[in-house]
């Protein structure tokens, strides 16, 4: 798996906030088939990375090339396409659409919204529709939240929020997932759970970069490790290692 | 014709270009979440495409109206042409209003170029005849070797069958797929663009077509009452439109078509109908009424029921438990 | 270059009254986050009120301040009976600035309904010209820009030297932060209602004053300029709002003067519109209140 190209590949990313230098030449690689993790202190600058990977942000400078393509300064939607996507922090569902919705909304390429398909209706995309519908709900089941798939998902707990952003990302079978703090606020036993589902999903081929605090978490599942401090990268390497390195203690120490 | 059955006329063909109108609007707003508080520019630009492209030039007429064009085309092209006009303006006021501004600064934003068009139109005389408008002259309406009654009678049945087609038209957008990625983007831009969709495109192209309901819309009233100037598209016509759209209900056709039917039959022609005594008081004492109801309606339905009087429906999807 | 002078003079003129329009409009803004779009009609309020004190033998100063207490105190209670309510149960701030738009409506023509259509005037006033150089202006026009500086200065005073412009300024800037210091910031908001609603029924007198005549429309021919003037200035920022109604002014008198006098009111719009879309946070915005402009 090694001897694969990288699925992702950022090399002097730069970004600067209201004056502050919050991204400051970063380059790593993250693996394919892996989950590579984000981590550093407060301020260290990892979630602006992830937004100018993302296509949240645009980078004032460097390149991210995914998938060998060189996708720098790439809006977000296109990104999407391509096959990397991001989850919210905080939990984005469209509160006017039911649960189920939120899932087949994000399935890529749907005859049913291109201009033709508007047109000639549903006996143009009413196959892959059903499709669709059955996908969604088999995810839905999985997650445990069959039951409400017919519920607004404006009316739903914090939590469901969270699997229905998680299950929506998976709807567009992304190559590589950004994930910013997936695990926070998560009681210890949901925690397990999702990562035995990012285990799970490596497995079948999907890359993760994940931005985490729990570093039992990343120790757990992550592969290689990248530590920011300061806008810059401090170190890389597996978690067990880092964990010895001076420059690493020290940065956590002084933040 | 009778004067009961001529104001029949009269108020279905307002009904029917109303409801063109709103449906238009609450596809824009509504269901895609566009602010769009211009949206009487569209049925404006659909009028004058109309009497534009109807008109024959401004010399052949005496030139004591100024205005570009003067195609001298038949109805149907004519109609064609508003509802191109409508779409290209939608298209436009929605390029002016891309930036990623807060819902109420773009809605202030959209009420200023509504007023600046019909500051800009009624100052450029040669453009469309400046203040005074354009008048057709001689009326033109289809089927012109009918007499006045049957002519009048046909003409509805044109609207009722624009407006069937027309809602034809609108659930192709509103319903299915398509429905379901307007909503999103409406509950959540940024959360529709990070599951790939491409949110500028859809703004416009949501605007291009609300516009063209527009279009036809302003396009068929004009051919009726014959006559449009700024006086007729001030900026607050859109709220008429809003209103039937929120009290009706938001993203819901059914809805805005109740909500339609009684802003534009009950409210706007019912104060037609308060005694007499009222309008030897003063002329347009009851127009006045009129907005003073539409805009109580406003508050009170934002206060008490947002959602309006047929809120949106929750789709059922097949295989379920 | 005498035409040049005269045209800066009516500017000054002009952006006085825009000032005493866009600072409360402002004021209203970075206390509430809203905008509030009644503030027009609540300026013909204004007017018609100061008509009827004037046709009754008051001298258009006192009127000025009269109409400027009576529309503070429908401001205040429209703000805390319909918008404050709105606000917290959680209402869009789209459907907020249709409830004022809405109410603009309804106060414009409940104000038709009883004065009636036809244009108005405050009748003649002094034909009293004072010359400075090539400055021209009437004795109305001066005062008006006296009292306005006075009133500028009072505000600033308030808010620099006193606690309550102190609390407004803490309230405006973080909302949690103040009631965690013990500011009562609904109290503050009412306060500070009250004020913008004095400057904006003070500015309905001076534009009726200003004008030979006017009628219902007075208000929302002329919100345009005010908001123009707000929002170069930077929303939320009084301050901004004061030198952007100069710059409004004059600028639109320049117009006036140097091509068609029908551009006055263009001259505002396109300020408007390319503020919006180019640099919606004004001049003097912080980032801290574009976020608020921005999704």
């Amino acid at each position: 798996m090694s001897e694969a190209s990288p699925i992702l590949e950022v090399r002097d990313l730069a970004k600067s906030y209201g004056g502050v230098r919050a991204v400051d030449g970063v380059t790593f690689t993250a693996a394919r088939g892996a989950i590579t993790g984000l981590i550093g202190p407060n301020g260290a600058g990892k979630s602006t990375a992830l937004n100018v990977i993302g296509g949240f942000l645009s980078p004032d400078g460097g390149r991210v090339i995914f998938d060998g393509e060189d996708v720098t300064g790439w809006p977000m939607h296109r990104l999407a396409r391509r096959g990397l996507v991001r989850t919210f922090q905080l939990a984005r569902v469209f509160g006017g659409l039911t649960t189920i919705e939120n899932l087949l909304v994000a399935a890529p390429g749907h005859r049913g919204e291109s201009a033709w398909g508007i047109l000639a209706g549903k006996r143009y995309w009413g196959k892959q529709e059903e499709q669709l519908v059955l996908q969604a709900r088999e995810m839905l089941r999985s997650f445990g939240m069959e039951a409400k798939a017919d519920e607004f998902a404006r009316n739903l707990s914090g939590g469901q929020k969270r699997a229905v952003e998680t299950m929506r990302a998976l709807m567009m079978r992304p190559k590589l997932l950004l994930l910013d703090e997936p695990m926070a606020g998560l009681s210890p036993s949901l925690s397990r759970q999702l990562e035995d589902l990012f285990l799970k999903l490596t497995g079948e081929g999907m890359s993760l970069l994940l931005v985490e605090h729990g570093l039992d978490t990343v120790e757990r599942i992550c592969g290689k490790v990248v530590v920011m401090a300061q806008g810059k990268v401090l170190s890389e390497g597996r978690m067990t290692e880092l964990r010895t390195r001076k420059e690493v203690q020290d940065a956590y120490v002084i933040g | 014709m009778g004067a009961w059955e001529f104001y029949l006329v009269v108020i279905l063909v307002y009904l029917g270009t109303d409801l063109l109108a709103a449906w238009g609007l609450n596809l824009e707003f509504g269901v895609s979440g566009v602010a769009n508080l211009a949206f009487i520019v569209t049925i404006a630009a659909g009028a004058y495409a109309y009497v534009v492209f109807t008109l024959d030039t401004p010399a052949a007429g005496g030139s004591f109206q100024q205005y570009v064009g003067g195609f001298h085309q038949p109805f149907p092209i004519a109609v064609v042409a508003g509802a191109l006009a409508g779409s290209i303006v939608g298209v436009l006021i929605g390029i002016t209003g891309l930036k990623r501004l807060r819902q109420d600064y773009q809605a202030v934003a959209m009420l200023v170029v509504s007023l600046m068009a019909a500051t800009v139109v009624s100052a450029d005389t040669p453009f469309l005849n400046g203040n005074a408008g354009l008048v057709l002259l001689p009326q033109f309406t289809p089927f012109s070797d009918q007499d006045p009654e049957t002519r009048r009678w046909l003409f509805v049945g044109i609207v009722a069958a624009t407006c069937v087609i027309g809602y034809f038209v609108l659930r192709r957008f509103t319903t299915g797929p398509i429905g379901r990625t307007l909503r999103a983007m409406r509950d959540d831009e940024l959360a529709a663009s990070a599951i790939g969709k491409d949110i500028v495109a859809m703004r416009l192209a949501v605007q291009g077509v609300g516009g063209a309901f527009g279009g036809v819309s302003g396009a068929l009233l004009v051919a009726f009452i014959a006559g449009w100037s700024p006086g007729a598209w001030a900026y607050i016509e859109t709220l008429a439109l809003l209103t039937a759209v929120i009290v009706g209900g938001m993203g819901n056709d059914r809805g805005v078509t109740i909500g339609t039917f009684l802003i534009a039959i009950l409210v706007l022609q019912g104060v037609q109908f308060l005694p007499q005594s009222f309008n030897s008081l003063r002329l347009g004492l009851r127009e006045d009424m009129g907005w003073i109801l539409l805009g109580t309606l406003t508050i009170v339905f934002i206060w008490v029921r947002p959602q309006g009087i047929l809120p949106e429906r929750r789709p059922k999807y097949g295989g379920g438990p | 270059m005498q035409l040049l002078i005269e045209a800066i003079g009516f500017g000054i003129a002009a952006g006085a009254v825009i000032a005493l329009g866009a600072v409360g409009f402002s004021v209203q803004f970075g206390m509430s986050n809203i905008l509030n779009i009644t503030y027009g009609s609540l300026m013909t309020l204004g007017a018609y009120v100061g008509l009827f004190l004037i046709d009754r033998g008051i001298s258009p100063w006192a009127a000025l301040a009269i109409a400027g207490v009576v529309v503070a105190v429908f401001s205040v209670g429209f703000h805390r009976w319909l918008l404050a309510p709105l606000v917290r149960r959680g209402t869009r701030a789209f459907a907020i600035v249709i409830v004022t738009v809405s109410a603009g409506v309804v106060l414009q023509y409940v104000i038709v309904i009883f004065a009636g259509p036809e244009a108005k005037s405050y009748g003649e006033q002094s034909a009293q010209t004072f010359h400075l150089g090539y400055l021209l202006m009437t004795a109305s026009q001066v005062t008006i820009v006296l009292i306005t500086t006075v009133l500028m200065l009072a505000l600033h005073l308030l808010l620099t030297r006193t606690t309550i412009g102190r609390a407004m300024r803490a309230t405006a800037s973080n909302r949690i932060l103040a009631q965690s210091c013990g500011i009562n910031t609904d109290r503050i908001s009412d306060i500070a209602w009250f004020l913008s609603g004095t400057l904006c029924g003070a500015a309905g007198v001076a534009l009726a004053i200003t004008t030979v005549s006017f009628d219902f429309s007075l208000g929302a021919v002329f919100l345009i300029p005010m908001i123009a003037a707000a929002v170069l200035g930077g929303i939320g920022q009084p301050y901004g709002a004061m030198l952007g109604a100069l710059v409004v002014g004059t600028a639109s008198e320049l117009a006036a003067a140097y091509s068609n006098p029908a551009y006055r009111e263009v001259v505002a719009f396109a300020i408007l519109i390319i503020m919006l879309l180019v640099r919606p946070r004004g001049l003097f915005g912080t980032a801290w209140a574009t976020r608020r402009l921005m999704t």
